[in-house]
């Protein structure tokens, strides 16, 4: 049995995330004045349409990039030393000291509630056409699996070759990959919940909810 | 000639090849490298060879403007594409020659690129310069009824030729390098194979036309390496390789130059005679369409000796080598023992002229290029990712190795193979006075090598070694 209680307290002893903001790709880096210290949110509204705080520009080609907070939370630490200079990508920028909102303590719990179906290998992880059709019509919950399903496409070194759904079966609750990213072997890919437990998740969702206080 | 620097957009052992050649020609390069290549010899190489203002790391290999952005960062004024990535990207190659600060591109001309790069069009030009060509589908099929159909009539052709077990073969029509390739047996499984090519050409090709073609069995695939001056003012040839030994996914494994060996080994058809031919038809056709660089002409032989092309490579390719080792020109030094052919391309892409003529080339022995593979022949050659932990050869006269992966003794820092290429470890381009010579030499040193490590599950590594050496005994027997 899930005991929520011990598992928000053990969030609640370190309930901070330090984001590193780094370069997406090459370019020349111009800083718009934060300071260590200040407050920066991340992107808001129905859809995340609008950006978090811009943090700084990337110039590419001429064509200038804003580079915007991911999330919300604090500057810890700003590389200075980089304005005005051609970086590389995945170049570190600045830090963000974030604290854990109640969806992401949500998604830390359900990833021990819920089935995981995990990548059998290091590899890029698609979802078959028709499943993908799926979800972006109608979300994740809207697609049942069953042991055997043909639900992946697994691509490494430039081969690709079908993966089937082995687990309980059930709605896919969870989606823990972006297509065309890298998974590490172990890493889950889906997060499956049986539909007899869909209250049992439903009572753990509720009551993060309750107990979990959002901080700046 | 003007000193350039030459980006090279490109990684592994092609990388480290173009920058030998900058190095040769005295011009200056910058490499690029993405996080999972961090190990890679290009990376050590470009650091040692011209310190880390020649070497930076990007997003992706495959974002134009990131390799754009670094050109102009570093003041390049020319970018080789290697092989793969943008290399037969017309789109590239044309935003190369054609921005604000214009680029020379290392490779054909942007509308060579286009014309040619497209199977299909390919297929047309060949039948209209009087070349032969494969039956089959002379467009990309983009209905899966009509892919059916086609299939369908292929199927009864094979049948009504009294083809026991016809078999159609289903390729994506902007893919090359043996991937997006099947063969297909029956009706039953067609549909299905049909939809995985045409969303990995959708994915991987931004291009969902699907080629339908009858499969010939039993061929041998032959190659001619063209070198052409711009605007079709000369072409010559650099001799024939034979590419038949591959594996399932029909990507080559032994490349053999020349294409047949006559001399040795007996055909059923005029062997020297089909060389003859298809070097005659593919400077041709280089002439007549203006091609201005290196390139490839593929050919199919049938049992008969019936040549059809296949396609045209408007690019530098991975076997290139083994031509260089069997071709030599008069009155250049530098190619007295053999022919850089990425240097040639280099100076041709910079405008300089050919500088010689088919008379003033000649060959010498045979060429053998093994490509060693992370993978399990057993397993369908199945990529085998995982660590090298010992990796080394006995270095020779007649042997040129061209690897990324460092040479390790065990108890050194392992190399991690990346998962995001091809398995692709090393080229081993070994050459012999002839073909029983060149055989000898390759199961010497492939017996020689050493290649230990571990895959992701902690086994041991598996390669194609193995495989390589058993198929060294009956290369060019057709």
């Amino acid at each position: 049995m899930l005991n929520v209680k011990e598992m928000l307290e053990e969030i609640n002893a370190s309930p901070y995330e330090e984001i590193e903001i780094k370069t997406p790709h090459t370019g020349v880096v111009e800083f718009v004045g934060l300071g260590l210290g200040d407050r920066v949110t991340g992107p808001s509204g129905k859809w995340l349409e609008r950006p978090g705080t811009l943090l700084a520009h990337l110039t590419r080609e001429k064509n200038k990039k804003p580079i915007c907070a991911t999330q919300k939370g604090q500057v810890m630490d700003i590389r200075t030393e980089l304005e005005c200079t051609f970086v590389e990508a995945g170049e570190r920028l600045l830090t963000i000291r974030h604290f854990l909102s109640r969806e992401e303590v949500i998604s830390r719990i359900l990833k021990k509630a819920l089935h995981l179906f995990v990548a059998p290998e290091r590899a890029k992880y698609y979802f078959v056409p028709e499943i993908d059709a799926k979800i972006k019509a109608s979300g994740e919950q809207s697609v049942k699996v069953r042991e055997g399903l043909d639900m992946f496409i697994v691509s490494r070194m430039k081969r690709e070759t079908p993966l089937s759904y082995s687990g309980p079966e059930g709605i896919i609750y969870a989606v823990y990959f972006q297509q065309g990213d890298n998974v590490d072997g172990g890493q889950p890919l889906i997060g499956v919940c049986p539909e007899s437990q869909l209250s049992l998740i439903q009572d753990v969702v509720n009551r993060v909810q309750g107990e979990w206080e959002e901080r700046d | 000639m003007a000193r350039h620097r030459i980006l090279i957009a490109n990684r592994g052992e092609i990388a480290m090849r173009i920058l030998r050649a900058c190095e040769k020609l005295g011009h200056d390069f910058v490499c690029v490298y993405t996080r999972a290549d961090q190990q890679s010899g290009h990376v050590r190489l470009a650091l040692a060879s011209g310190g880390p203002k020649s070497l930076y790391r990007v997003s992706s290999y495959q974002d134009p403007s990131e390799i754009l952005a670094v050109a102009d960062a570093t003041q390049a004024t020319a970018v080789h594409p290697g092989y793969g990535f943008f290399a037969e990207d017309y789109r590239f190659a044309r935003r190369v020659v054609q921005r604000r600060r214009p680029l020379l591109f290392i490779g054909p001309s942007w509308p060579q690129v286009r014309d040619l790069g497209d199977k299909i069009n390919t297929k047309r030009m060949a039948r209209a310069h009087g070349v032969p060509t494969i039956p089959g589908s002379d467009r990309p099929i983009y209905d899966e009824m009509q892919a059916l159909e086609l299939a369908q009539t292929i199927f009864a052709f094979q049948e009504d030729q009294g083809i026991g077990e016809g078999c159609v073969l289903v390729k994506a029509s902007a893919g090359g390098g043996g991937m997006g390739i099947e063969e297909v047996y029956d009706l039953d499984s067609f549909r299905s194979v049909y939809r995985r090519i045409r969303n990995y050409a959708k994915r991987n090709l931004s291009d969902e036309g699907v080629l339908i073609e009858q499969r010939i069995f039993d061929f041998n695939h032959l190659e001619v390496q063209v070198l052409a001056e711009g605007g079709g003012r000369s072409a010559i040839h650099l001799g024939t390789r034979n590419c038949s030994v591959q594996s399932l996914g029909r990507q080559k494994r032994i490349e053999v130059a020349p294409g047949f060996d006559p001399g040795s080994l007996p055909y059923a058809f005029d062997a020297a005679g089909v060389l003859a031919a298809i070097t005659r038809h593919s400077v041709h056709m280089a002439l007549q369409v203006g091609y201005d660089n290196v390139g490839t002409w593929e050919w199919i032989v049938t049992p008969r000796g019936e040549p059809f092309l296949m396609e045209v490579n408007t690019r530098i390719q991975v076997e290139n080598g083994v031509s260089g080792v069997t071709s030599r020109i008069r009155g250049r030094a530098d190619c007295a023992q053999g022919v850089d052919v990425i240097a040639e391309q280099i100076r041709l892409g910079l405008g300089e002229p050919l500088g010689y003529t088919q008379d003033d080339v000649y060959f010498s022995g045979v060429g053998i290029e093994y490509r060693i593979l992370a993978e399990d022949p057993a397993d369908r050659f199945t990529p085998c990712p995982g660590r090298i932990e010992a990796f080394g050869w006995r270095p020779e006269p007649w042997l040129q190795v061209f690897t990324q992966v460092p040479t390790l003794s065990r108890g050194e820092e392992p190399y991690e193979i990346p998962m995001d290429f091809d398995p692709n470890l090393a080229l081993g381009i070994v050459w012999g006075q002839d073909l029983a010579q060149a055989r000898e030499r390759g199961v010497e040193f492939l017996r020689g090598l050493v290649l230990e490590g571990t895959d992701t599950r902690g086994e041991a590594l598996r390669t194609n070694v193995p495989f390589l050496m058993n198929r060294t005994q009956t290369i060019l027997h057709f």
